[in-house]
């Protein structure tokens, strides 16, 4: 029988056992003894998140096809487990050979949204392995991280050795074999560090210096310590995304996963050019797979998995190239299986109302909108290429098709909002409900239209063209969400229409660290230590403590979240070259002010700066 | 064409609970490529059934589930292909066509039989030299075993005798054993911890902690006492 790191005891008293035990159908077993190289890879959330997270899907399959290589899995303990884990000191393990951590060569971790930096802590701490890069020894793990966070790591700049930027396919080979040829020679820490630093898209924050500026306190130089450490970071992209390496076979957790399905990446990368977006800007360019490889992957995946639904995963699906035969082969292969198709994201046309009609049941479901601005001014401002006559005349359509409840999202405190464009988001909700009692006649209705407007607070994200825009205090945000409110019961249509807003505290941390800096370091340690982790759960966020640790360690949120930064600062990411060049999100960034709307990539080059990759849609026909 | 399928829960696979483990069976089948047949409507569901379902923490040797398929297939290769998709803890055991009038393996079970004994070799109940004689004193030659059943609905007195068809205990290098069959199904459900908790009320014992037990279902059964039928032992293989 496989033996377990925890005894029975606590695991009859945790909450959903079955998250620790590994033995899932689909996961890798290798014998320790016959590989090189032992990697840890960590999803810093819980379980049931975790294991839906495609990138540690596919760097897992991609590291263990590797014979020298055996990787792991790790999750956080929840907050049950973690305490009984302190309590008796046990370390925290890998779910397939329910081994120490700390006695592996590699603990990586992904950074999907900056709230789960305690939990990196969490993790470190569990293992047994030192916080902070200073005091590791060389037999500790190296911690490597990637991620979309990545693309800013310097607020966690202390506790990484390694950070991987941009896509994972491209520079593990590389770095794998380094670490082996170290190990071979006899393995020293930092020669190692050194070494790898020359990796394209491995950056080793020990290896750079930081000063700032008497005056007000913004970066003055980044630069490597040493003269052969490069000064600049290149983004990793994937160049043929049908070649690339992608899983053929999917674990199978028990425990119910949110992505609880297959899941199809059909492309990565966007051609709108949101300036919000920091997605649309750091994966370009677009590059899509072939509808010849999806189908192949569609196929191999349900059989290998027997997942009973499929759904597919892109920034922008309606933009893919050949998704009608995408969707006819799925429907026609798939549903006379038994398995659902789950729709993205789609823009509403009669296109995709039409798919939407075969997979799901009208009554029952909903259409859904991301204008992410009410008004035509603010979308112009934000780049989002939806106009009313889009939303009214898909609405429209949809009310034909049978459908009657519509979703919508917003963004509230964008860049230069003023009040009327904020009450333009329940007016445009109650036009749409107009369209419904204009449409359907009295007695084909089945009561009432119901529009839902959810609206969340909008954070700068760096390698945007709005990374230098000023953030709001909480209440101000608050009190965004009550002008929404108060119009939304001003409307005609009030009755059908239902509000939600998101809390702001959470929101404000996320700016801070979002655009943040290696200063931070020392704050987010302390609020770890003070009990924060989980902050990306509302019953675990604690922002008492995180003023506290902030003011401890002389942290202005002023200075990261509100203040308006000048185009010519030097930002605390800079040294990365995400290919879209500065000189691009400064254009964008002025186009915005101007409420200018820049083409999308199909329409014409923008001269973002990712041409330069050398595929997808900046070297397909137009 | 209604099968049932007989399997073991065996090991870590302990830590996996009953919903879990119904969706991993719905992939397993799936994978398997078994001809199963679904329901209609927009969401369809694979036509599959469990008996009493299995509680966190518990083995078992004699679970079942009833699928109903599409066509018949050859019962050997179609137990083969479902044992190529379990995982370590998971073992198909029996793979038969059901008769027409059989009853759902969820609605016939009417008892279980059970194997427990102590995780810790030094619980209270490995102290008592004469447990058997106090056994027979509270089984045996009991007219009834009242204790009081703690249901959603409040607590009601419940006697325990007339639900319990066999309780045997042997000592095995100083920790009792005990051997069960017990009424189970929707109405009388008695779970073999209750059963031990009252024995343990019975010898005088301290607070009973229900996770000291290791419980191990043998098998289910459909019919009366005295004419009990294993739940596998229904249907053939053609």
């Amino acid at each position: 029988m496989k033996k377990l790191a925890l005894p029975d005891d606590i695991l009859m008293q945790i909450d959903k056992p079955a998250r620790y035990i590994g033995n899932e159908f689909n996961s890798v077993n290798k014998n320790p003894a016959d590989v090189d190289i032992r990697f840890a890879m960590c999803f810093p959330d819980v379980y049931e998140v975790g294991m839906s997270h495609l990138g540690i899907a596919i760097l897992y399959d991609m590291l263990n096809k590797r014979d020298d290589t055996f990787c792991e899995r790790v999750y956080s303990p929840w907050p049950d487990l973690h305490n009984l884990m302190k309590e008796r000191s046990i370390p925290l393990f890998a779910l397939e050979s329910q081994d120490p951590i700390k006695d592996f060569d590699f603990i990586g971790m992904t950074l999907q949204y900056e709230m789960c930096y305690t939990n990196i802590l969490q993790i470190l701490d569990l293992a047994g392995v030192a916080l902070e890069t200073k005091d590791r020894e060389n037999d500790d793990p190296i911690v490597i991280v990637g991620g979309p966070c990545a693309t800013n790591p310097e607020p966690i700049a202390d506790f990484v050795d390694l950070v991987y930027v941009g896509e994972g396919e491209n520079s593990y080979p590389p770095l794998l074999e380094l670490y082996k040829s170290h190990k071979e020679k006899g393995f020293n820490r930092q020669a190692f560090l050194r070494d790898a630093s020359k990796i394209p898209g491995i950056y080793v924050p020990s290896l750079y210096t930081v000063t700032y500026k008497e005056s007000d306190g913004t970066i003055e130089s980044f630069k490597p310590i040493y003269e052969d450490v490069p000064a600049t970071i290149q983004r990793q992209v994937v160049k043929d995304m049908d070649s690339s390496s992608y899983p053929t076979k999917m674990l199978i957790p028990f425990v119910r996963a949110i992505q609880d399905r297959v899941v199809l990446e059909i492309q990565r990368g966007c051609i709108r050019g949101c300036r919000f977006c920091q997605a649309g800007m750091i994966y370009r360019p677009n590059r899509e797979k072939s509808v010849e490889v999806l189908k192949e992957q569609a196929k191999e995946l349900l059989a290998s998995t027997g997942h009973e639904e499929i759904s597919l995963s892109s920034l922008s699906s309606s933009d893919y190239h050949a998704l009608g035969e995408l969707m006819d082969f799925l429907i026609d292969d798939c549903l006379s299986e038994g398995v659902n198709v789950s729709l993205p994201s789609l823009r509403i046309d009669a296109f995709s109302l039409d798919v939407m009609s075969k997979v799901q049941d009208v009554r029952k479901s909903s259409i859904t909108f991301a204008p992410e601005a009410g008004s035509q001014r603010m979308r112009n401002v934000i780049n989002k290429g939806l106009t009313v006559d889009d939303i009214i005349g898909g609405a429209t359509l949809a009310f034909k098709g049978g459908w009657n409840k519509v979703k919508f999202y917003f963004m509230l405190g964008l860049p230069g909002e003023t009040d009327e464009d904020m009450k333009a988001i329940p007016q445009l909700a109650n036009e749409v409900a107009a369209a419904y009692y204009d449409t359907v006649p009295k007695e084909q209705r089945q009561g009432r239209c119901q529009i839902t407007i959810s609206t969340s607070f909008f954070v700068p994200k760096p390698f945007t063209p709005f990374q230098w825009a000023p953030m709001y205090e909480a209440g101000e945000y608050l009190r965004r969400a009550k002008v929404v409110n108060d119009e939304m019961k001003a409307q005609l249509n009030q009755k059908s229409l239902k509000y939600n807003w998101h809390h702001s505290d959470v929101t404000v941390l996320e700016g801070v660290f979002a655009r943040g800096d290696r200063r931070l370091c020392p704050a987010i340690l302390d609020a770890y230590k003070s009990g924060c982790f989980f902050d990306a759960w509302g019953e675990y966020f604690d922002f008492d403590k995180w003023l506290a640790a902030f003011e401890k360690n002389n942290i202005s949120i002023d200075y990261y979240a509100y203040r308006q930064r000048d185009l010519d600062e030097v930002l605390p990411w800079d040294f990365i070259d995400c290919h879209v060049s500065k000189a691009f999100l400064k254009r964008e960034w002025n186009n915005a002010m101007n409420e200018k709307v820049t083409p999308n990539c199909k329409m014409g080059c923008s001269g973002c700066g990712a041409a330069i990759i050398g595929s997808g849609v900046c070297h397909n026909a137009r | 064409m209604r099968v049932r399928v007989r399997f073991e829960k065996n090991g870590i696979m302990r830590y996996v609970g009953h919903l879990d483990l119904m969706r991993f069976f719905q992939k397993a089948v799936k994978r398997s490529g078994l001809p199963i047949r679904y329901s209609e409507g927009f969401n369809p569901h694979q036509i599959m059934s469990f008996a009493s379902p299995l509680g966190v923490g518990l083995t078992s040797q004699g679970e079942y589930m009833d699928i109903d398929l599409k066509e018949k297939v050859d019962a050997k290769a179609a137990l083969e292909a479902l044992n190529n998709n379990m995982v370590e803890g998971l073992e198909i055991t029996g793979f038969k066509y059901l008769p027409d009038d059989a009853e759902k393996c969820m609605s016939a079970v009417t008892a279980a039989s059970y194997i427990v004994t102590y995780k810790d070799s030094k619980d209270d109940a490995c102290y008592i030299d004469n447990i058997a004689d106090l056994k027979q004193k509270f089984f045996d030659e009991a007219s009834s075993i009242s204790i009081i059943k703690k249901t959603k609905k409040g607590e009601r007195e419940l006697d325990l005798k007339p639900l319990i068809y066999r309780f045997n205990l042997d000592i095995k290098d100083g920790v009792p054993v005990y051997d069960f069959l017990l009424s189970s199904g929707s109405t009388d459900n008695i779970k073999p911890e209750l059963v031990v908790k009252a024995f343990h009320e019975f010898l005088g014992l301290p607070e009973f902690d229900e996770l000291s037990l290791d419980i191990r279902r043998i098998d289910m059964f459909t019919g009366e006492p005295d004419n009990f039928i294993s739940l596998g032992d229904i249907g053939d293989e053609h």
